[in-house]
């Protein structure tokens, strides 16, 4: 079986209100599959922190869902701004977003982490002004 | 095996579809004009019996006259049975039970404190957040559709588990026979009904029958009625005398969180009404709720105060149960070990939704889905006896349904097949053709 994509789907920047929709319907999309409980709960806590962090911190992007029969794929690819010091980024509690947004309960710097720990693999392809490509695969 | 509690008329049902639309768990279809409840997908919510305009959609329990089976009935009363009255004294609610022919009165309640000092224990000991187990609709429906967060029910036995239990090894170590001893629970809603058959995280349930919060409201109701009302309680043994009125908050939304607090737990939130859980289940599951430790979540509106064997509207019966507590602050003092918290055995998953345990056969359905979804009108209007079109999508790629079951492709199609007719009628052989008349 080849790779086969499960969803696929444009996400605007700061649409809040839509936050959450992806990975609530990838859950629904992987449970269908018969992927394991607690496998499904990984793939959707790191679709909506990807989501999420699209809507925060790009210029606006999309997420694509990729199965094969070893892996889920989630890809998050967003037209920019980049992340500047990815490193950083990657730290637990840094965040570069905004009182605005931090005051809607977002921003903690929690996002990237929780992406690198429910993700078996992950791939960030970013720098400053460049357009910012993640994948994270969670194995089966 | 009786595996669910909720029941249809079939005389009654028109084959509308309010209530399939209003399930939670959309495990209701039509089919030839009547409702048909997946079984698989129930989890007792009687979210239907509610909807319902035509009462065509029921539950029942068992009988009063079923006591006489039992040399020992003993009957529970669960907390929100005392907001059911007004201007009727708890104690003469105890004592018109025993009138009724029950050897013994207990409150639920009383087990519910217990439940709730553990639970505090269980809470500083675990880190992370946790959800109640008390409501069985709930852990029904995290069982079937949050599998992923059953790791966070509380394991503990629910309150009214945990009085059957007590109340049983107390009277046989009186001395009466097993086989004597009947326990009954005066039920609110069909769901706990359905855990003596269908037992949550245990081997069995400790209770013999239920029986619905209406039937003992209006046999009460006789008893006080002929003037019993005023009789004086001497048949409750003293312990009985008291109420735990704390342990009776249960019965409405926040009476769980509220014992909680006056424990200094403050993380604790509460949420009734199975379509708000659902809501907040979805954000628990994306791990979107923060700073909250414990979930007291109820499936109907208002706390078991909302379930669908009450007298009283949800609102009215939550106000009279703040209102017996008034001042109250006093806890029971009892002993945890007189309880067995800890359940039997695992919540597991009920895999439902599956459409091919092969991966790649799973792929192909998935895909042969969309393609079916896009086909259909989106509109959802359940006239094809699914809640929506998605659903129906499902059905038809599970083989239960076809695309003529929608009503807008049966009628595209007729209307193509007009066309063609009518293109049909103009293509005449050569041989019947003729001269176009001159008008």
């Amino acid at each position: 079986m080849k790779e086969q994509m499960i969803l696929k789907s444009r996400i605007e920047k700061g649409d809040f209100n839509r936050g959450g929709e992806n990975s609530s319907k990838l859950k629904e999309l992987l449970r269908k599959l018969g992927v394991t409980a607690d496998i499904n709960r990984r793939v959707t806590i790191v679709t909506y922190e990807l989501e999420m962090n699209i809507i925060i911190h790009s210029d606006g992007g999309g997420i694509n869902v990729y199965v094969t029969p070893d892996a889920v794929k989630v890809v998050a690819e967003d037209s920019g701004p980049g992340i500047e010091d990815l490193e950083k980024a990657l730290q637990p509690g840094y965040s570069t977003a905004n009182d605005e947004i931090r005051n809607m309960g977002f921003g903690a710097g929690m996002g990237l982490n929780n992406v690198e720990y429910f993700s078996d693999e992950l791939e960030i392809d970013t720098g400053p002004g460049k357009r910012t490509r993640i994948t994270a695969v969670i194995n089966l | 095996m009786k595996k669910h509690s909720v029941l249809l008329n079939e005389e009654l049902c028109v084959g509308c579809t309010n209530c399939v639309k209003n399930c939670p768990t959309k495990a209701i279809r039509v089919h030839q004009g009547k409702v048909m409840i997946k079984e698989e997908l129930c989890i007792d919510c009687a979210e239907c019996i509610r909807t319902c305009a035509y009462h065509a959609k029921y539950s029942e329990t068992g009988k009063l006259e079923e006591m006489s089976d039992y040399k020992y009935p003993v009957v529970m009363i669960p907390p929100s049975f005392y907001g059911q009255f007004d201007g009727i004294e708890a104690l003469t609610i105890k004592q018109s039970l025993l009138q009724l022919g029950f050897k013994k009165v207990v409150d639920v309640a009383l087990a519910a404190e217990a439940l709730s000092r553990k639970t505090l224990d269980f809470l500083n000991e675990h880190s992370g957040m946790f959800i109640s187990s008390s409501c069985p609709v709930v852990v029904r429906m995290i069982m079937i559709m949050y599998p992923e967060l059953l790791g966070h029910l509380i394991p503990l036995k629910a309150p009214v588990e945990l009085m059957a239990e007590r109340v049983r090894s107390e009277a046989e170590a009186e001395g009466i026979p097993p086989e004597d001893i009947g326990i009954f629970f005066i039920t609110p809603c069909p769901a706990k009904n359905t855990t003596i058959y269908n037992p949550l995280g245990l081997e069995k349930s400790r209770i013999d029958m239920t029986l619905s919060v209406d039937l003992v409201y209006k046999a009460l109701l006789k008893l006080f009625k002929e003037g019993d009302k005023e009789k004086t309680v001497h048949n409750l043994q003293s312990e009985d005398m008291e109420l735990p009125y704390l342990g009776i908050n249960w019965g409405q939304n926040g009476g769980e969180t509220q014992l909680l607090k006056e424990n200094m737990q403050d993380k604790a939130l509460s949420v009734s009404g199975i379509h708000n859980v659902k809501l907040l289940l979805d954000e628990l599951s994306i791990n979107n709720i923060k700073g909250i430790k414990y979930f007291e979540l109820l499936a109907c509106n208002q706390g078991c105060v909302g379930g669908v064997f009450n007298i009283m509207n949800p609102f009215q019966a939550k106000y009279n149960l703040l209102k017996l507590r008034g001042k109250h602050q006093n806890w029971i003092r009892q002993d945890l070990d007189k309880y067995n918290f800890e359940l039997e055995s695992e919540l597991q998953q009920i895999q439902i939704g599956k459409l091919d345990n092969d991966l790649e056969k799973a792929m192909e359905k998935l895909a042969e889905l969309e393609r079916e979804i896009e086909v259909l009108p989106g509109l959802d209007c359940a006239a094809c006896g699914a809640p929506d079109c998605r659903t129906l999508a499902e059905d038809i790629v599970n083989g239960k349904a076809s695309r003529n079951d929608c009503i807008f492709l049966l009628r595209q199609q007729v209307g193509s097949l007009a066309d063609r007719m009518s293109e049909l009628a103009h293509t005449l052989p050569p041989v019947m053709k003729r001269p176009r008349k001159k008008t």
